[in-house]
């Protein structure tokens, strides 16, 4: 009886030295200094007012391309897009340099005449208070897709932050490199690179990616798969760090499972919006907020299109792209081999697959083992020496 | 006539979705128009609100006025007015005349239970604080939200941040020290050298090529790619050119720091190294400093510098660098009783595991 009371004393004892050691009494001195944990929220009327700016923006932006496709001028002596400038005025010079940039950029991806044609609305920075109305959000890209008012027209509006609207203006900063430009150009150009180069797409198709915001057809790149070095998976950062995994599970379970290299996660990524038969609005503008790439449903989805195009050949991808049949048999024939799994190959190009759930790194399990090995060494020892009078 | 109706007919029929488009538009310029006006409104209501929940903020509240600072608190047991005298000083002193500004710009401190249980309102003006701070914790929450008006945009961006006054000076000049001796740039082992040119391409006030004035050989420029953007260019394109570079191939090292952006590629020295810069320069330049440094902002730093010290740059980078120098950290000195006192205890363990006698169970 006597052991066991000691034992229990032993365990109150230890269990007081923690709480000790852990739980401060109220009021206690903090250890280092502590700041305020509490920051300002904005009152009910300002988060009202920036909510009507934030409509006012998209209306305004939504009325531009409507206006702007109407007074559309195309330069009969230019292959690439037309371009609308907002804002300061640009000498004719730059103009003219501007338009050469557009024009190569249009040739690299393989674009000359088009059935459909496209007109990107740059919008300069104004200085603030020259213009009525809200400060201009200068990452709301938006696209103006052909409908049946016009269905030859696409147009993108393209907002100009300070740095390329000093560019423009023809005062580039000295460690500007040339095609800096055209690949702004190109990746301005989103939805609008796609109907240019395969016209209008099916309703199947449209439907697809309309539900998912044409996430998947954001980039018509001109090199090949994997070929170009900004990618919306490189914002997540770097796997050591804890706002990596912040990133990844913030996205939904099969984006990441796909991430992970699971087959049905990748299907289901990509196939996202199929099965629904979402009404097409008329006109149809689509808009990238700002973190659009924290809610794609594939990563790096941007891209994903651009590569089957190249992947499976003009072609076939072409039969995918105006194909009546449901999304998932088109693009399985396209690829002639399950979605799932050439999505899972295809990611493999960007990322590694990152493993999910618990996992010991090795060194712990090894010194766990070792540890163990120890223990029982120590115990198997002790008992061999046990001497009992 | 038949005919002449039905070509009428035909032609309104392919108009109609031009003049649909024409409705949309005059339907969306009239929403912009009325969502143009409920914003000018709506700004005017949030505008009234944000006036009228700073006075709410006030109301009940102390003002505790400390030279030019003025601190609109509740009545807690946060030492705030000590912390004030102890701020003041350090703030007048970076500021000059500028921190006269400050009776007009007053702190908000709201002091609340350290319990993070207790129920708290929403706070729309001003820090919250819990009231269990000690005096040295409140001292620097006044100093590092000093509500001083932000600087111009080109000051801002090369001090990538606000000014502030130093909580502890010597440390931050010790880091300086640091940054010299250890930074892979010859910029910076020329300015510990003593070459002021150098010191002042490494602090990013002279010619803007800052590849080749910061990393103006291949092993260092090839130290930026490994250390610090190997991940990044690890994808893509870009990952052939990261192994020639790893390999040893300038051109590919080089071109892969081109396509970056300017104020990506690290700097050889760092943000508080310029920090510490302008407040020399402004402790040089006396009570106006503060004042001229903010005077142009379409100068050049260099001169903006200059123009608050009243030196020139040479001189104010170079008292600047000896003044770092100076502030060499103390290197850790083992005291020659130490060495003993741990081989001491060694042998004492060694000799009781040594001596221990079987186990007695």
């Amino acid at each position: 009886m006597a052991p066991l009371r000691v034992w229990i004393a032993v365990a109150v004892g230890g269990c007081a030295l923690i709480a000790l050691a852990y739980l401060p009494p109220r009021g206690a001195a903090p250890r280092g200094p502590r700041f305020a944990t509490y920051s300002p929220e904005p009152t009910a009327a300002r988060r009202r007012a920036q909510a009507v700016a934030k409509e006012w923006r998209e209306t305004y932006a939504s009325l531009r391309l409507l206006e702007d496709r109407q007074h559309v001028k195309w330069d009969s002596s230019r292959v690439g897009p037309a371009i609308i400038f907002r804002g300061p005025t640009l000498p004719p010079t730059a103009v003219r340099t501007v338009e050469a940039v557009a024009d190569s950029m249009w040739r690299a991806l393989g674009l000359g005449e088009t059935k459909v044609r496209a007109a990107l609305v740059i919008a300069l920075e104004r200085a603030p208070g020259s213009a009525p109305g809200p400060i201009p959000d200068q990452n709301g890209v938006a696209f103006l897709t052909p409908d049946s008012t016009d269905r030859t027209t696409c147009m993108a509006f393209l907002p100009a932050n300070h740095f390329w609207t000093a560019v423009l203006l023809g005062h580039p900063p000295r460690h500007f490199e040339p095609d800096w430009l055209a690949r702004w150009f190109q990746s301005g150009l989103g939805p609008c690179a796609y109907y240019a180069a395969y016209g209008t797409p099916s309703r199947s198709v449209r439907s697809w990616l309309a539900a998912r915001n044409w996430d998947v057809a954001l980039y018509l790149g001109t090199h090949g798969i994997a070929g170009e070095r900004f990618l919306s998976v490189n914002l997540l950062g770097d796997p050591r760090y804890s706002w990596y995994w912040d990133g990844i599970y913030s996205l939904s379970p099969s984006t990441v499972a796909c991430l992970a290299g699971r087959l049905d996660g990748c299907r289901s990524a990509v196939l996202y919006g199929a099965d629904d038969d979402a009404r097409i609005a008329v006109p149809e503008i689509v808009r990238l907020e700002q973190g659009w790439w924290r809610k794609q449903h594939l990563l790096p989805g941007e891209r994903f299109l651009g590569d089957v195009a190249r992947d499976v050949g003009r072609d076939r991808f072409q039969s995918f792209w105006t194909s009546s049949l449901p999304v998932d048999t088109a693009l399985a024939a396209a690829l002639r081999q399950p979605v799932g799994e050439w999505t899972k190959q295809w990611e493999r190009r960007f990322i590694q697959p990152i493993r999910l759930g618990a996992a010991a790194p090795l060194g712990a399990t090894l010194l766990a083992l070792l540890l163990a090995a120890v223990a029982v060494s120590a115990v198997a020892l002790a008992a061999s020496r046990r001497q009992v009078r | 006539m038949c005919r002449r109706f039905g070509l009428l007919l035909i032609l309104g029929v392919l108009a109609s979705p031009l003049f649909g488009q024409d409705t949309l538009i005059s339907r969306l310029r009239i929403r912009a128009d009325s969502l143009l006006r409920t914003w000018q409104q709506a700004v005017a209501i949030a505008n009234l609100a944000d006036s009228l929940e700073r006075e709410r903020a006030t109301i009940g509240r102390d003002t505790i006025a400390v030279g030019a600072l003025r601190i609109i608190t509740n009545a807690s047991p946060l030492p705030v007015r000590q912390a004030a005298a102890l701020a003041w000083p350090a703030i007048d002193s970076l500021y000059g005349s500028a921190a006269a500004d400050l009776a007009e710009r007053p702190y908000f401190i709201r002091a609340v239970d350290p319990d993070s249980n207790a129920r708290r309102a929403v706070l729309h003006v001003g820090l919250e604080v819990p009231w269990d701070l000690d005096l040295r914790s409140t001292t620097t929450l006044l100093l590092t939200t000093v509500p001083i008006a932000p600087p111009d945009r080109a000051l801002a961006t090369w001090l990538t941040g606000v000014l502030r006054p130093s909580i502890h000076p010597r440390e931050d000049l010790g880091g300086v020290y640091l940054e010299f001796v250890t930074a892979p740039s010859q910029a910076a082992r020329g300015c510990f050298m003593g070459d002021i040119a150098s010191c002042i391409d490494a602090l990013g006030l002279g010619d803007t090529n800052h590849l080749e004035r910061w990393y103006p050989s291949a092993p260092e420029r090839r130290a930026v790619v490994a250390g610090s953007f190997a991940d990044f260019f690890d994808h893509g394109g870009s990952a052939q050119a990261l192994r020639e570079c790893v390999a040893g191939r300038d051109a590919s090292c080089t071109a892969l720091l081109r396509s970056l952006p300017a104020d990506v590629l690290p700097k050889p020295l760092s943000d508080a190294a310029r920090v510490s810069l302008v407040r020399d320069a402004l402790r040089l330049g006396g009570q106006d400093a503060y004042r001229r440094l903010l005077r142009d902002p379409e100068a050049a730093i260099a001169d903006r510098l200059a123009e608050a010290a009243g030196v020139s740059v040479d001189s104010l980078v170079a008292g600047w660098r000896n003044a770092a120098l100076a502030a060499r950290p103390a290197p850790v000195e083992l005291p020659w009783w130490a060495i003993g006192v741990a081989l001491g205890w060694v042998t004492v363990f060694a000799g009781c595991g040594l001596s221990s006698s079987r186990w007695r169970l």
